[in-house]
């Protein structure tokens, strides 16, 4: 988690008013992914993501403006991004109705919470295993 | 709005008279095409959503499959008013592999067992678009697949008018089919007879 | 429908009518479809005696009786909007007011719109249809012009063609920028295409008039994987249901979609959530519920997931509510629902609704007069035969007649008028540009007759065919290819256009910052972003909020034709 405290009034937009506290995934300053640095072959399409640590700050302003929930959004989204896209994807699909057992979404939970940290997601997995059973849209 | 005058005009009023027969069963013929129809077709239903008569339509399909020499079998579906159902069940109970499934309203689509439920051949979704031409048409080429051919599907056509005048109708219509489903009823096969009105 | 009892009976004379009759007869409004209504079924627009009464009861912090039902009774809509969308904390005490006192706090002035919030966060479906029952059109209206998000009201055009033409799309994109639009979708007819028209829409929505954000709608994967990929820059068509049956056979969940919504958070991306009156009757499943109880249910569904924002207005099932009687004022309630719980609303008018020009001008009124963060989710920028959405309400041959009602009522519809010269400019060099963009990624060339076709032309009649298997081939190498919106802006600066290069890469990296996840992002034609959180509606009565005034306000005087003042013989330009 990060030290820093936001005001949504100073702070946002966060790209022109507090550049220095964004990087990207892999590092990048913002004012580094420029038309010459493209041009190098400098900047890559994983140049182009939304760091954890950015969804976090901005998860931050999201609650300080009042909306509780899109910065919850927010926090689950920072843990997504350490999954890559087919399984995003897969997860995706597997929470479809009558797509998975309860078991498989369970184990996708534990997975999200053991492999990839991630405990919000990991919740909300648990949390539809246990609805769907009451209201038998699960698999089989 | 509404009624149709130039088909009564032109073709007088035709009569359609269904009967049952039994159980719908698989065919054995690989040269027959199963139209399968919804609970309410030619019964609590008369017309299409535009006033094309049942009768007439069920003649143009009836005619679009003879004409390429192949036979045609209807069957009336009771336990869905879901066009993809019936069409792909028409299918599975045709000896060609080919049927073809409509509503009351005139929504119809040609299937082909194989391919899976939501998938078709040719469909035709905007019911209000539905001319006896189409029909014809329809029957005609769910005749070519069941030789084997590959026809050139049936021209679409569009329509951003439709919406507006008839898209509160078709869901009265869908919800009042709906309510002629009966869960486990099976398909059952059907006679046909469309013959003239006396007139007077 | 008056002639049809007669069909089947006797032959008998036609009663002799008026010639006023006759006129009144051949009116395009009687071309439309009314239906009587059936409230047993859903088909009621929002004043059903079948809709649940409104209670809650909370304990421990957990919403354990929601509009007549417990917590076992739940369907999943219930349990997900008791979950995440209410406030347990403020639900006991804002039920407590009475539907009309909540209403006067939407319409008074006096009452700020943060106020509104903190009473709205407690609310359950039904109290909230409650509300909005007790108000007329006027009052909603009201109540918008406060609730909407953003202070600045903004547009979205539709960019589609009926052939998929790419070089279509590159040219009304650019002129739809240049009108003043802010967001941009398309769609296709033949599904693969997407690749190449998505392309060719974001090019022309930098061309001209920069930071317009694209999107393309497909179903949710690939909508996803373009997003991804940069060649597209936001989602909208993410749909939601009001029962649990519709919601299944749209194949998702609450929990699925909710899912989805951190996905495209997780990479950066704006999304919406789409839904809207009408779509639970058309499916034949709205469990006897209005269409405004359900939608409102859908509402709250996408404020549990968090989504910034919803798409609503009943959408592609207009045709429903507009049948029945209320069916609009219920259409403009629900986008005022989706505003006073804190959503981005992009309030529809999108879909062809009506043959008579009087009643598809009411029908936006609502929405045009009070302002919305999207006034239409959808105006569209080809004629509307080109229109793959199946047609809006208003299309491109009404783009004078929206100039000139936002200037009869100096209303800001967040469009303008653009001189013929420039439009030509505009949509002459975006071709050029993905003539650029197509060689450098060896695509199918673009030549210059298709170029000097598309500025002059109306639609894709007016176009020379393309090869639209050599089209597609060229689609599926983008996807296998891996083509992203680096390789645009590489294609744009190869081809001698850096300054439209430049525009996409800023558009590009707003996503590692960010700022446009948040609610009503917007990034104005200098790629700064402007939403709720740093432009927020301060409305609060006669003399506040937003109000076109200063270069805004001169622009909009601006016309086709417009006398001069000082030379009575010539026409200002």
């Amino acid at each position: 988690m990060t030290p820093i405290e936001l005001d949504p009034q100073r702070d946002y937009p966060l790209a022109s008013n507090r550049p220095e506290l964004l990087r990207t995934p892999t590092g990048k300053r913002l004012d580094e992914i420029t038309m010459q640095a493209v041009l190098a072959g400098e900047v890559a399409a994983e140049d182009l993501r939304i760091a954890p640590d950015t969804l976090r700050l901005q998860a931050q302003i999201a609650e300080s403006a009042g909306r509780a929930q899109l910065g919850e959004n927010f926090r689950r989204a920072a843990e997504l991004t350490a999954l890559p896209d087919e399984k995003v994807l897969a997860i995706y699909n597997a929470l479809r109705p009558q797509a998975s057992t309860e078991q498989e979404l369970l184990d996708i939970a534990e997975e999200l919470e053991r492999d990839y940290s991630a405990p919000l997601c990991g919740r909300l997995v648990r949390e539809a295993a246990d609805v769907y059973e009451r209201r038998d849209i699960l698999a089989g | 709005m509404g009624g149709n005058p130039a088909v009564e005009g032109v073709a007088g009023k035709r009569i359609l008279e269904l009967t049952e027969t039994g159980e719908a069963r698989s065919g054995r013929r690989s040269d027959e095409v199963v139209i399968g129809i919804s609970p309410a077709f030619g019964a609590f239903f008369s017309t299409t959503i535009v006033g094309l008569p049942h009768a007439e339509v069920l003649r143009e399909l009836l005619a679009g499959i003879e004409e390429q020499g192949v036979r045609a079998r209807v069957v009336r579906f009771r336990h869905s008013a879901d066009v993809a159902v019936i069409a792909h069940t028409s299918a599975k109970l045709s000896g060609s592999g080919i049927g073809i499934g409509i509503l009351s309203r005139g929504t119809t689509v040609i299937h082909q067992k194989d391919l899976v439920r939501l998938s078709n051949l040719e469909l035709f979704p905007q019911a209000p678009l539905m001319d006896l031409e189409t029909f014809r048409k329809v029957g005609r080429n769910a005749a070519r697949y069941a030789k084997g051919e590959s026809p050139e599907p049936v021209p679409s056509r569009n329509d951003h008018m439709a919406r507006p005048r008839w898209q509160a109708k078709a869901a009265l219509l869908h919800i009042k089919e709906t309510e002629f489903v009966r869960a486990h009823a099976e398909p059952v096969e059907l006679g046909v007879e469309i013959r003239m009105a006396h007139a007077g | 429908m008056s002639t049809m009892g007669a069909a089947g009976e006797e032959p008998s004379v036609t009663p002799r009518r008026s010639k006023r009759t006759e006129i009144l007869e051949n009116r395009p409004v009687n071309l439309d479809g009314f239906v009587e209504e059936w409230p047993e079924v859903g088909m009621v627009a929002m004043d059903s005696p079948y809709d649940p009464q409104p209670s809650v009861r909370v304990e421990n912090g957990v919403v354990v009786e929601m509009d007549g039902r417990t917590r076992e009774e739940f369907d999943f809509l219930d349990q997900f909007i008791a979950d995440h969308a209410i406030d347990a904390e403020a639900a006991e005490r804002a039920m407590a007011l009475s539907a009309i006192e909540i209403a006067h706090m939407l319409v008074d002035p006096k009452v700020s719109r943060d106020e509104v919030l903190a009473v709205s966060s407690g609310l359950t479906p039904a109290k909230l249809l409650e509300v909005v029952k007790t108000m007329n059109v006027v009052e909603i209206m009201m109540a918008m012009q406060k609730m909407r998000a953003r202070r600045t009201p903004a547009n979205q055009a539709h960019s589609t063609s009926a052939r998929d033409n790419p070089v279509q799309v590159v040219a009304d994109a650019a002129e739809a920028a240049l009108r003043g639009f802010r967001e941009l979708e398309t769609t296709l007819g033949v599904v693969r295409y997407a690749p190449l028209v998505a392309i060719a829409l974001q090019v022309g929505a930098q061309a001209a008039r920069p930071g317009v954000l694209t999107q393309c709608a497909l179903e949710e994967a690939t909508e996803l994987e373009l997003g991804m990929r940069g060649i597209t820059g936001y989602a909208e068509t993410i749909s939601v249901y009001g029962t649990e049956p519709v919601f299944c056979d749209g194949d998702d969940t609450p929990w699925s979609k909710a899912f989805l919504a951190s996905a495209y958070a997780s990479r950066g991306i704006k999304m919406r959530f789409t839904s809207g009156t009408g779509s639970e009757v058309q499916m034949g499943n709205a469990q006897g519920k209005s269409m405004l109880y359900l939608e409102i249910r859908c509402v709250l569904v996408t404020k549990g997931a968090g989504v910034q924002g919803l798409q609503n207005g009943s959408i592609s099932c207009i045709g429903v509510p507009g049948a029945v009687p209320a069916g609009i004022r219920a259409v403009a309630a629900e986008n005022l629902v989706a505003s006073m719980v804190g959503l981005e609303c992009a309030s529809g008018n999108d879909q062809s609704f009506s043959h008579s020009d009087m009643r598809r001008t009411a029908r936006l009124m609502p929405q045009l007069l009070a302002g919305t963060d999207f006034v239409c989710s959808g105006y569209s920028s080809v004629p509307n035969y080109d229109n793959m959405f199946a047609g809006s309400n208003l299309d491109c041959e009404d783009y004078d007649d929206w100039n000139v009602i936002q200037r009869d009522l100096q209303v800001d519809g967040a469009l303008r008028h653009v001189p013929e010269d420039e439009i030509l400019a505009a949509r002459n060099r975006a071709a050029r540009a993905l003539q650029g963009v197509f060689a450098h990624l060896d695509l199918p060339s673009i030549t210059d007759r298709e170029i000097e076709a598309v500025t002059y032309s109306h639609g894709s009649e007016d176009l020379p065919f393309r090869d639209v298997l050599e089209d597609l081939k060229g689609a599926q190498s983008v996807m296998d290819r891996g083509i992203t919106g680096l390789d645009i802006v590489k294609g744009l600066e190869a081809g001698g256009f850096a300054d439209i290069a430049e525009s996409l890469l800023g558009v590009l990296r707003q996503r590692v910052s960010g700022d446009l996840l948040h609610t009503s992002a917007i990034l104005t034609p200098e790629l700064t972003t402007l939403s709720a959180v740093n432009d927020p509606n301060d409305y609060a009565g006669p003399g506040t909020g937003y109000r076109p005034t200063g270069a805004r306000w001169e622009e909009m005087k601006r016309l086709r034709h417009v006398v001069s003042a000082r030379n009575p013989e010539e026409e200002v330009g």
